[in-house]
């Protein structure tokens, strides 16, 4: 996904970690956001950015030309690589061994559950950002009038 | 199963690495392509930790939370891919670099 | 005492009133309004400061009325309000001023009349009216030296009433700048008195209370810096160039400031402080000294002056020279005395000259003048007294103030100081009666038409002449059968000083033996056949040119100060330190254009450059917080 030149890649390298992702949330007996990463993150925001990138049909030489990427990737990667690491010992620091799941963990009924007793507001105020994102997209991608 | 068989680190491992991909790539790459992608790559590592998490604690009010996410995903891809759109459209181009407004100018000075 | 407030208040709003209205539409004719106004003001003042003066008469003689008007600042240990007190010193001063005041501004408004700035012109004068007697009536020394500046402003804006001339308005300037000279002693002597205390006095009361705080030289020294305020104000050698060259100002502003008030606050000062000069006499002696010097060198001067009004400044700054050596030898009662009657005649003398000068149209040379006596009758009567006065003939105002200066200076034993003033009483009946004589007597030929002068100028003379010969009644002394009710009345700390009545007597007659040859000498040269003075001799040129101070002082001190504002100028500013500040704004500059680089928009370097700071702190936590 760093590397290649062409965005049409990255985006394939995009779909496959999205999917991975996914398989994770299975792993992780999570049945109902496993099916929500895949519809909204790659049936919905992958194929998009897919069919985006197709729209604009970038010709090879209008892509950015970066002759210098692996040396800016070899430099923020070790510009990163402490950050990295303090992450990791952070969220390693509270250690804890999964335990056997609780009865109906990740099922869509304990998400319905927990979803409209707990979460209302949140939910809701999610609804209204989706909604405003939409109409904020439709504005910006217009073509202007004149 | 998953009890016996996995600790949480490699997930977190796998959490960390995501997001280092997604850091580096924000700031090495200038197609705003992958930017997004890296943007997006952050977030959803974001995601893996509080399902882990909420899978720790048996807690599902992180899934939900990685739900909100999942909207708010979907949100910002929609905003960003117009603003993608609109700049190709205006510049014909997709270089971060094309787009240096934030400079003060020599004019300015 | 709330009328203490409203004596003072009422010239301020007046003043303010008149300025705004002025300001509103200044080529409006309102000359009743500003007339009416600008009169009523110092008119409730006086009638205000009379009341005052009832009072205060019925009172034992330490009593002082105190009005606190507000408070104004407090910090710690420093405690200045603004407060107004009065006590029977205070009280004489107020009632002259506030009576000849209220003369004056009836006489201006018939001289100012028709002028376009008349509204301004009434508007300055009642400022400077409340100016001068919040000066008199300040209950410290930081209230007094507000009035003190506000009278010297005001004497400024008068002195360049015509501003449009640049001779008037370097005459302002010279007047504002020497009085900023003066000033500045006195704000020194605040200061020192000030740090000497220890915050133990603001008051006048508390400062005398706690006088004793101060060493004796430290204390000369104090006194010596006021007397440079008084030395500005009072137009004393050497800063005294500035008086003649303020008669560039309206007539009745040298009347008023000039001559009867404002230039008396120095004597006022130096008897406010009475109690301080009787610790150190010889400082005393020093004022003394330059009094009489200032009072000898400017009537030398005045005798060779032809401008009318010159004559008048210079004759001022002589009879100020004697308040001063009445007041450095501590004879209190007769310094402020003589600056009593002073006033009357003086400001009759002054608005006589202005009455003249309207007259014959704007000349002010006394050769041109001659022969008014009958065209100018009640004007020729009027200053006739006056000149009487300030002669020194009985039984008018001055002879008995000037007397008992002289008197007090025999009496202590200054003879120099004693034979140096009866010296120059005679030339003060000279030169005064010489411009007299040229004035009024003499072949008249440019009479024809003479312009005709309103009530409002006469009026006030006749008021002011009346003054000018009985003011004087009230400080007959012991030996001429009175019993001095002035200086009892005054109760100042003065000096005792025994003088038998024979001696007085002498005295006094030798006084108007003086007077009189001054008068006959100045009859015989001057009253048929006036000549001007011509210069031919080094000494007549040298008087004529009043000594060349001015210009010694522009040789000595405006050019080398104009030279070395110009070497500051365009040497040390612009080379050095516009130099230094252009090298390091350059410097900056540089600097700035390299970070600018930084700074290139592009939105990934942003990113890196937060990422450069996560990753430090990142390190930082992991090595020295985290352990590695």
């Amino acid at each position: 996904m760093l590397w290649s030149k062409q965005s049409i890649l990255s985006a394939f390298g995009f779909l496959i970690a999205m999917l991975a992702m996914a398989g994770v949330f299975a792993l992780l007996e999570n049945s109902f956001l496993f099916l929500a990463q895949i519809m909204v993150s790659v049936g919905a925001v992958v194929v998009l950015s897919l069919m985006v990138i197709i729209t604009v049909n970038m010709k090879d030489e209008d892509l950015p030309d970066e002759p210098k990427k692996l040396r800016w990737i070899l430099f923020s990667a070790i510009l990163v690589a402490p950050f990295s690491f303090l992450m990791y010992r952070a969220l390693t620091h509270m250690h804890q061994s999964f335990g056997v799941s609780q009865e109906g963990y990740g099922t869509l009924k304990s998400m319905g559950g927990e979803l409209f007793s707990h979460w209302v507001l949140p939910f809701e105020i999610a609804s209204v950002l989706l909604l405003a994102a939409m109409v904020a997209a439709i504005v910006i991608a217009r073509k202007e009038p004149n | 199963m998953i009890s016996e068989v996995l600790t949480p680190e490699p997930f977190f491992m796998l959490a960390t690495l995501l997001f280092s991909i997604g850091l580096i790539g924000l700031i090495s790459r200038r197609n705003l392509f992958v930017v997004y992608m890296s943007i997006e790559l952050m977030l959803s590592s974001v995601n893996l930790v509080l399902v882990v998490f909420s899978r720790l604690r048996g807690d599902m009010g992180g899934s939900v939370m990685v739900l909100l996410m999942i909207a708010v995903i979907a949100a910002e891809a929609a905003l960003f891919l117009a603003m993608i759109i609109q700049l190709v459209r205006s510049r014909r181009s997709v270089d971060s670099d094309d787009f240096a407004q934030l400079r003060q100018t020599k004019e300015q000075l | 005492m709330n009328s203490l407030n409203a004596i003072v208040l009422i010239p301020f709003f007046s003043a303010l009133l008149l300025g705004l209205i002025y300001l509103v539409n200044p080529s409006k004719d309102r000359f009743s309004l500003y007339a009416g106004v600008g009169v009523l003001a110092p008119l409730l003042s006086a009638i205000l400061v009379l009341m005052v003066g009832w009072d205060m008469m019925h009172q034992p003689e330490e009593t002082v009325f105190h009005s606190k008007l507000f408070e104004w600042i407090n910090l710690g240990e420093m405690d200045i309000s603004v407060a107004f007190m009065v006590d029977r010193l205070s009280v004489v001063m107020l009632s002259f001023i506030t009576f000849v005041g209220t003369a004056i501004h009836v006489y201006a408004v018939g001289y100012m009349k028709g002028d376009p700035g008349f509204g301004k012109f009434m508007s300055f004068f009642n400022l400077f009216m409340g100016s001068m007697l919040l000066l008199i009536l300040a209950d410290n020394p930081i209230i007094m030296f507000i009035g003190w500046e506000l009278v010297g402003l005001c004497s400024y804006l008068l002195i360049g009433f015509y501003y449009k001339d640049p001779a008037n308005v370097k005459a302002a300037n010279k007047a504002f700048i020497l009085n900023r000279i003066g000033d500045f002693g006195f704000i020194m002597a605040l200061a020192l008195l000030f740090l000497a205390l220890e915050g133990n006095g603001y008051t006048f009361a508390a400062i005398e209370a706690n006088l004793s705080m101060v060493d004796l030289s430290l204390l000369s020294l104090i006194g010596i810096l006021l007397f440079v305020g008084a030395m500005g104000k009072s137009a004393q050698l050497p800063l005294y160039v500035w008086l003649p060259d303020a008669m560039a100002g309206p007539t009745p502003v040298s009347a008023l400031i000039h001559a009867a008030t404002m230039v008396t606050a120095g004597v006022y000062m130096v008897a406010r402080f009475a109690f301080l000069y009787n610790e150190i006499p010889q400082v005393g002696e020093f004022i003394a000294i330059i009094g009489v010097t200032t009072a000898l060198f400017a009537a030398v001067i005045a005798i060779y002056q032809n401008d009318i009004k010159k004559i008048l400044a210079y004759s001022t700054m002589s009879q100020l020279g004697y308040m001063f050596v009445a007041v450095g030898l501590g004879a209190y009662s007769s310094g402020i005395f003589h600056v009593f009657t002073h006033a009357f005649f003086k400001a009759l003398l002054f608005m006589g000259a202005g009455a003249v000068i309207l007259a014959l149209h704007h000349e002010q040379n006394i050769f041109k003048m001659g022969g008014l006596r009958k065209h100018l009758k009640l004007v020729y009567i009027t200053m006739f007294i006056a000149t009487l006065a300030i002669s020194g003939i009985p039984p008018f105002a001055g002879f008995f103030s000037k007397d008992a200066i002289l008197a007090s200076a025999f009496a202590s034993e200054h003879y120099v100081i004693w034979g140096i003033g009866t010296l120059t009483a005679l030339l003060t009946a000279f030169y005064m009666f010489r411009m007299l004589f040229i004035v009024f007597f003499g072949d008249e030929d440019n009479k024809s038409k003479l312009e005709p002068l309103s009530k409002t100028i006469t009026y006030p003379l006749v008021v002011l002449a009346f003054g000018s010969a009985t003011a004087g009644f009230l400080g007959v002394n012991e030996a001429y059968g009175g019993d001095n009710l002035f200086s009892s009345f005054l109760a100042l700390p003065d000096k005792a000083l025994h003088l038998s009545h024979s001696s007085e007597y002498m005295l006094g007659a030798l006084n108007v033996l003086m007077g009189l040859i001054g008068m006959g000498l100045a009859y015989k040269l001057f009253a048929l056949n006036p000549k001007e003075p011509t210069g031919d001799s080094l000494w007549q040129r040298l008087a004529i040119n009043k000594f060349y101070v001015d210009e010694v002082y522009e040789a000595l001190l405006v050019q080398p100060l104009l030279q070395m504002s110009l070497f500051f100028d365009k040497v040390i500013d612009q080379k050095l330190f516009d130099g230094v500040v252009n090298y390091s704004v350059y410097g900056y500059r540089h600097a700035g254009s390299l970070f600018a680089q930084l700074q290139n928009g592009k939105v990934r370097y942003y990113a890196l450059y937060i990422m450069i700071g996560v990753s430090m702190i990142s390190l930082f936590m992991l090595t020295v917080i985290g352990g590695l």
